[in-house]
């Protein structure tokens, strides 16, 4: 049960930081790894939850205030966390401004490393529903508890999407509500909470119909479904979010704080600057400001929460206090709590692949085996001039081995050569996938090139509009990559629903690993 | 023992040492040249000695403060050589200093505040209605530590307590939230107060009282889950909204925010424990110009005045603080009449009461 943790935390190492949480839409590309500036006085370069991408407006008011620019890099928490562990922030990062450092705390490693921290507001997980499935919940937002929410899924009549919480602080917050809910616990969760749970987690977990690596791209591919019915993140993203009726569950939520953390890497004078700032966002007119355009809670007593925000008391859900407890949790959610994922990995091996590309693509394919979950059946496509082979391999939870050993297999024996056929055999992929509607199924292109052969982009657009029924709803994700069309793999990830990953300057290795939130 | 207490604080120094929190501006018109003075601070501190009337202050009587904030936990571990003092935020360190530097006590103890608790107004009628506090202001009250932990020792949950049926917020487990004990002054202050209690009314010395104390300490600990690393985080979240009903903080800081008004002050009730513990703000004199400084900071009415602002008890008389207060009266308890100081155990055994009570 330890492999799918530690090949994610393994692969999440590679990552030096830079995942670009995407536009506001959640639709641009996500470029892998990058590389933080380099130190300029009066500004700071700060490792932040993606979700922040919106204190755009506000940051603008502290650097009139303070002088001090805030440069965000948007990370998932749980990488944060293990580039912290590693020392990777050394140098790189003047501060770290993470949803919860609830998660850091629990690795020593990486809570030396940061110093103090300023709590800057506040936002709990919640629900956002759509009108018309509010009547599945009782119809009263007030009174709505998350055994409400299980009763109404295993009903039928309630359907979700939420972040993946091995890569979204959200997802995360939102697990730990609904496992201490579920389970009954009184306090921190433990072990036996989480293994008394398991049936009704499953059963909670059937309603998920969207993963995600991102709010953004959550909330993107939530309109664009329009056939599922609420959403499970924090109650700031929710209010974003038009038509969403925005609930707190009764039986408890847990908060996210967002403290701007120094580092004790960061020389006296840079952290004299963090205090600065963090001062700044303190400020009663900035957090007047802050509830006003991000719907988060300001810590100021003096500064009333922005309207439509209830204001009625919750009961705080405690963070587990030992690394054990998390991994665990996450560990069940990953491998058996949550539907399994279905996927299709339609790789270009096409003669200009040869040399340095392919031994790219044959380590990226093999450091992915150590992140696949239980349950996940991977298709590997290989295609030149036209798809060279099928395999599809399972991730069987008795012994899981065969499977990966498989997928290890097929990457060695990848062979660089013929044409790009991208849209025939994305069509292949298609139908490779068929109409099953019990997992999580997606599609990941890679190619270094355009399409040379086989079927154009006007063929797959019909192609795709011919699509009925389940088929419709898989996204492809493309992969930039060596010398591929930008124009061209853009129009497939939107016309699909999917999202574009960039490893054209980074690491294909990086952007795989960024897919998985999706997956 | 104290090599592992010198690992965690191995660790926390990394981390420790810290953000020159400049004090010291000269100010213009002062024309004559003033002594530098360079301390090593507890963090809540911080903003006392960067407030520009405090630094005014000082430079009237010829100082400036060059100021670094440290845990006050974490300052056995530094090298102080260079620093004119330490103002650790708690007795116990500040012993272990003076020991390790050879200074001469009494120390001088410019200000004080004690631990209260601060809980939504809901949260501490169910309280009052079960025994476990009471409530003699209308804002305010005592916590009755003995019934208290006795209803942790028995895993009481709100549910089960009369009244708690009307407040959907108040479920789960009875706990007081705090802080981080192996981090965090006032989370270890905790544990002072509530093995006292715990230990017959006696401060817990030998390892037998360790021992004996220790599954409660863990209970109260652990049922938390994470703990916040600082007081200030605690208490930020409460007034932000976030759903602990009874968070345990300084009564400094509940003061600061009563003089800055606030609308969920409304709903907000102190509670002094019964027994509670003091933040002792002790100055560690490493030069003679720190001595002065300690001094001036223990005597001098303007810099008193100033403690005063920032919710700081200045040693001594009464009167200054009473009325400062005397608009809040309803939260405070000005007299801490019923309020019994616990004794703090030495610096390795409360190193050690934490470091078993989250492990």
């Amino acid at each position: 049960m330890r492999r799918a943790l530690a090949g994610c935390l393994a692969a999440l190492a590679l990552l030096t930081a830079c995942t670009d949480g995407g536009g506001r839409d959640g639709t641009d590309a996500v470029p892998t790894p990058g590389v933080p500036g380099s130190a300029e006085p009066g500004t700071l370069r700060v490792l932040a939850s993606s979700e922040l991408g919106d204190m755009g407006p506000v940051l603008d008011r502290v650097r009139e205030e303070t002088g001090v620019t805030v440069r965000l890099t948007p990370i998932g928490t749980l990488d944060a966390v293990d580039l912290l562990a590693e020392g990777g922030t050394d140098g790189k990062y003047d501060a770290v401004w993470l949803s919860s450092n609830d998660a850091l705390r629990l690795r020593p490693e990486a809570a030396k490393r940061v110093v103090s921290e300023t709590p800057v507001m506040t936002s709990p997980v919640a629900i956002g529903v759509r009108d018309e499935a509010l009547a599945a919940l009782g119809g009263r937002p007030g009174r709505v508890t998350w055994s409400q929410v299980e009763r109404a899924v295993a009903e039928g009549r309630l359907t979700y999407g939420m972040t993946d919480p091995a890569r979204s602080n959200s997802g995360f917050a939102t697990l730990v509500s609904v496992a201490s809910a579920l389970s009954g616990a009184q306090s921190a969760l433990t072990d036996a909470d989480v293994a008394r749970a398991t049936p009704r987690l499953k059963r909670f977990f059937t309603g998920q119909k969207l993963t995600s690596g991102s709010s953004g791209w959550l909330a993107a591919a939530y309109e664009r479904r329009g056939n599922v019915d609420a959403l499970l993140n924090y109650e700031s993203v929710l209010m974003g979010i038009p038509g969403l009726t925005v609930i707190r569950p009764t039986d408890g939520v847990v908060t996210a704080d967002y403290p701007l953390s120094t580092l004790a890497s960061t020389a006296a004078g840079t952290r004299e600057d963090v205090r600065r700032v963090a001062e700044a966002l303190r400020g009663p007119a900035v957090q007047k400001e802050i509830t006003a355009t991000t719907h988060r809670r300001p810590v100021l007593a003096s500064v009333p929460p922005a309207p439509g925000l209830d204001t009625g008391r919750r009961r705080e859900l405690p963070f587990p206090g030992s690394k054990s407890v998390a991994d665990g949790l996450l560990d069940a959610y990953e491998n058996e709590l949550r539907r399994p994922s279905r996927t299709v990995y339609v790789l270009d091996t096409s003669g200009s692949m040869e040399g340095d590309r392919l031994r790219r693509l044959k380590s990226a394919l093999t450091a992915l085996t150590g992140d696949f979950r239980d349950r996940e059946e991977v298709t590997l496509m290989p295609f030149g001039s036209e798809v060279k082979r099928v395999t599809t391999h399972v991730v069987d939870p008795a012994d899981p081995r065969p499977g990966l050993d498989g997928i290890r297999r097929e990457a060695g024996r990848l062979g660089a050569e013929g044409d790009t056929a991208v849209y025939t055999s994305l069509e292949k992929a298609y139908d490779r996938l068929g109409d099953r509607r019990d997992a999580f199924t997606s599609i990941v292109l890679m190619t270094d090139g355009e399409n040379t052969t086989g079927a154009d982009a006007a063929d797959f657009d019909r192609f795709y509009a011919s699509l009925t029924g389940h088929r419709r709803e898989i996204p492809v994700f493309p992969v930039l990559f060596g010398d591929s069309d930008r124009a061209e793999l853009t129009h497939i990830a939107e016309l699909t629903g999917g999202r574009l990953f960039d490893a054209g300057e980074g690491s294909l290795d990086g952007a795989f690993e960024e897919i998985r939130g999706y997956q | 023992m104290r090599r592992i207490t010198g690992v965690i604080l191995a660790v926390l120094l990394i981390g420790g040492v810290v953000a020159a929190v400049v004090a010291g501006r000269q100010t213009g018109d002062e024309g004559t040249a003033t002594k530098t003075v360079r301390a090593v601070i507890g963090s809540e501190k911080a903003a006392f000695f960067a407030d520009p009337d405090v630094v005014k202050a000082l430079a009237a009587k010829g100082y400036t403060v060059r100021a670094e904030t440290s845990g006050s936990w974490a300052m056995e571990e530094l090298d102080l050589g260079g620093y004119d003092l330490a103002f650790p935020s708690s007795q116990a360190p500040a012993d272990e200093l003076a020991e390790k530097y050879g200074v001469r006590e009494p120390l001088p103890r410019p200000f004080y505040s004690p631990l209260v608790v601060v809980a939504h107004g809901a949260a501490a009628e169910v309280l009052a209605a079960n025994g476990i506090a009471t409530l003699d202001r209308s804002r305010g009250g005592t916590l009755r530590m003995g019934a208290f932990l006795d209803a942790a020792r028995a895993d009481r949950t709100w549910q089960q307590l009369k009244g708690a049926g009307e407040h959907g917020e108040l479920t789960g487990t009875l706990y007081i939230a705090s802080t981080d004990p192996e981090t965090s002054n006032s989370g270890a202050l905790y544990l002072a107060a509530a093995s006292y209690v715990a230990n017959g009314n006696r401060v817990v010395a030998s390892t037998a009282d360790v021992e004996r104390t220790a599954p409660l300490m863990r209970t109260l600990v652990q049922v938390q889950g994470a703990q916040k690393s600082s007081s200030d985080a605690a208490f930020r979240d409460f007034t932000s909204g976030v759903g602990d009903p009874l968070v345990l903080v300084y009564e400094s800081q509940v003061s600061a925010l009563l003089r800055e008004g606030g609308d969920s002050v409304a709903d907000m009730t102190v509670l002094y424990p019964d027994t509670t513990a003091t933040s002792d703000h002790t100055v560690v004199p490493l030069t003679e110009p720190g001595r002065a400084l300690g001094d001036l900071l223990t005597g001098d009415p303007e810099l008193r005045r100033l403690a005063v602002r920032h919710g700081f008890r200045p040693q001594g008389a009464t009167g200054e603080f009473t009325r400062a207060t005397e608009a809040h009266t309803a939260f405070l308890n000005q007299q801490l009449t019923g309020v019994r100081q616990a004794p703090v155990p030495t610096y390795v055994v409360l190193r050690d009461m934490a470091r078993r009570a989250r492990g």
